[in-house]
């Protein structure tokens, strides 16, 4: 099946710069995480999703058609950009609506596009409002909301977390998450926050220096590892001896127990160490792997 | 009685299924958010004061003429439709200066262009819907005081009827040169507010290409210079002394640049009007020259400006 966004031998260069280099990747349904530090080519191949510029050579489809040469392809796509775009002197209803009809939305409809999604986003209250007077964080449920307002099949997100307080991140992913998940709007999104990725996409691809340095599911990154974690409220210390003095591997980490190569036989014998201790289990999970853990390993392998 | 109860039902989010109007839709709104834009519409009550006091100030005169001639029943000073726009082009450039920055500053500032031009726009579609939409407005104040004029001298007149026969042609003569007029008003100031960034500049900026150019080509063809000189307590004054003004060929040439008078040399020729020496020595010396003369002038003020515009915002980076 064909990605709602394809990009092939990619290559996009400014006079002697490269900021792409034969970049080959597919954006499907779902949420799409482009990872990569600043200067890895993320704005670059999103400009070329948009048909803003020209690839020096290979190409560029969204749903198929080539976005430089028709706008016709922006129709169906929403762009949420890092940087401030938003007026400062009318309501985020009034300004919604009009880029509902710039979109090419009908009065009527814009207006009721725009207070539905203003709500989604949780702006019902504020709506009337001038923009000027919102916060960073209602600023950027704008930013979201105008991306979103024309209903587009697929909305690229340029590091939608950035200036935010950890609150208004951890509310700005899910409204990300709301969006894939409850709206059925598939996302790209464009950040250098592995955090982000792990937290909404799907999928990932990993940008750096303009190439394509690793593609896939996120599960296939963060799948379970054979470590145990045993959190425990209370009997720590005496369930950590019973699990050495039966010859199992267990490292301390904050509050938490590790037990590496963990197979049924370990289940078993945690669980008797746990009763024998009398102690108290809050959580006993394997581990999984991060985005972090991954890319940290490999440029130390590197 | 039977008890009234409501239920609120959540529907989530709903996919729009309805039309999707196309580029034409695209170009209107950008059009119409560029006239509410001018007007203040949707905006806060002080965006709104300035544009309600321009509108009066192109209307006003006219509306003085014809109270005037309603109550002492004699119109024989009243300008006619053509002087009537030289009256009003001094309201008209001001209100140009002001509104313009408006239009297409605000969304360069606040980045708000970003978002237009990732939708299915193209920079020209930007352009031409927001140039259209203050040609409109300007359209409208350069009609309007004419109209008010032009209605009130049929209802003072003894013989309506008579008035309008003697006068018909008058009427698409006035539409011409105001449309003529009012396009020229737009797109000077919208283009030096393509370049600005800062709303007091851009205007200031237009407002002084006006007077400079007005006063220099004046002082050059009436022959009135301006000296300063020192007084005895040692300020400084400015004073008018005679020059010798450019006079045969040079002055035709010179007075083409009377940034101002630009469309109303072809305001004369619509009307076809033989400008008086006395009342405006720069329309006199122009009309001196062949026809195509002023024709081109005017047409390369609108189309210079305009390509300048739009190469300017094809460089435009998001």
């Amino acid at each position: 099946m064909p990605g709602l966004l394809e990009a092939k031998n990619l290559t996009k260069r400014y006079g002697s710069t490269t900021a792409l280099e034969s970049a080959t990747f597919e954006v499907h349904e779902g949420v799409t995480g482009l990872l990569g530090p600043n200067g890895a080519g993320k704005s670059t191949a999103i400009k070329l999703f948009l048909g803003l510029i020209k690839p020096t050579s290979g190409s560029v489809a969204v749903m198929g058609l080539a976005p430089y040469e028709s706008v016709t392809a922006r129709t169906r796509l929403g762009y949420m950009p890092e940087h401030e775009t938003l007026p400062t002197n009318v309501s985020a209803s009034e300004f919604l609506m009009h880029m509902a009809q710039v979109s090419g939305l009908p009065p009527g409809q814009a207006r009721t596009r725009a207070a539905d999604i203003l709500r989604h986003v949780g702006l019902d209250e504020e709506r009337y409002r001038p923009i000027g007077g919102y916060s960073t964080g209602m600023r950027q449920r704008v930013k979201l909301a105008q991306a979103l307002v024309h209903d587009p099949v697929l909305v690229l997100l340029d590091e939608p977390t950035a200036g935010l307080d950890p609150e208004g991140r951890e509310e700005m992913l899910d409204l990300v998450n709301r969006t894939a998940k409850e709206f059925g709007i598939s996302i790209m999104l464009s950040t250098h926050l592995m955090g982000d990725v792990e937290r909404t996409a799907d999928r990932v691809i990993v940008l750096e220096g303009g190439q394509v340095t690793e593609q896939g599911a996120v599960d296939q990154y963060t799948q379970e590892t054979e470590t145990l974690i045993i959190e425990l409220e209370e009997g720590r210390e005496a369930v950590l001896s019973d699990l050495i003095r039966r010859g199992m591997k267990v490292e301390t980490k904050d509050n938490f127990l590790m037990v590496e190569n963990a197979g049924e036989a370990e289940y078993d014998a945690i669980r008797d160490a746990i009763a024998d201790a009398g102690a108290r289990l809050r959580r006993l999970s394997p581990t999984r792997h991060t985005l972090t853990d991954i890319f940290r390993g490999e440029r130390a392998d590197g | 009685m039977a008890e009234l109860r409501g239920e609120v039902f959540d529907l989530g989010y709903q996919r729009y299924e309805g039309p999707r109007e196309g580029r034409w839709r695209t170009r209107y709104a950008i059009f119409e958010n560029g006239l509410r834009s001018m007007l203040g519409i949707g905006r806060g009550g002080r965006s709104k004061v300035l544009p309600i006091l321009l509108v009066l100030a192109a209307i006003a005169p006219a509306a003085v003429f014809v109270i005037i001639v309603s109550v002492i029943g004699d119109d024989d000073f009243i300008p006619g439709p053509s002087d009537y726009y030289q009256i009003v082009s001094l309201v008209l450039f001001l209100f140009s200066a002001i509104m313009a920055p408006e239009l297409l500053i605000p969304d360069r500032r606040d980045r708000v262009l970003d978002l237009y031009l990732v939708r299915p726009l193209t920079v020209t579609d930007y352009l031409v819907a927001r140039v259209a939409a203050f040609f409109v407005i300007a359209l409208a104040l350069v009609y309007s005081g004419q109209i008010v004029l032009q209605i009130g001298l049929i209802l003072t007149a003894a013989s309506p009827v008579d008035f309008i026969q003697e006068n018909w042609l008058d009427i698409p003569r006035f539409i011409l040169s105001g449309a003529l007029i009012a396009f020229f008003v737009t797109i000077i100031p919208v283009t030096v507010a393509g370049f600005m960034s800062r709303r007091a500049i851009a205007t200031a900026f237009v407002i002084g290409l006006w007077l400079i150019a007005t006063l220099f080509v004046g002082a050059l063809t009436s022959g009135e210079c301006y000296e300063e000189s020192t007084t005895a307590s040692g300020g400084r004054i400015q004073e008018t002394t005679a020059c010798e003004p450019i006079k045969g060929e040079a002055a035709k040439w010179v007075a083409l640049l009377d940034l101002g008078n630009v469309p109303m040399h072809l305001n004369e020729m619509i009307f076809g009007e033989e400008p008086d020496q006395s009342d405006n020595p720069t329309l006199y010396e122009v009309a001196k020259l062949p026809a195509i003369v002023p024709i081109l002038w005017y047409a390369l003020w609108i189309v210079g400006p305009a390509s300048l515009l739009w190469f300017r915002y094809r460089k435009v980076k998001i």
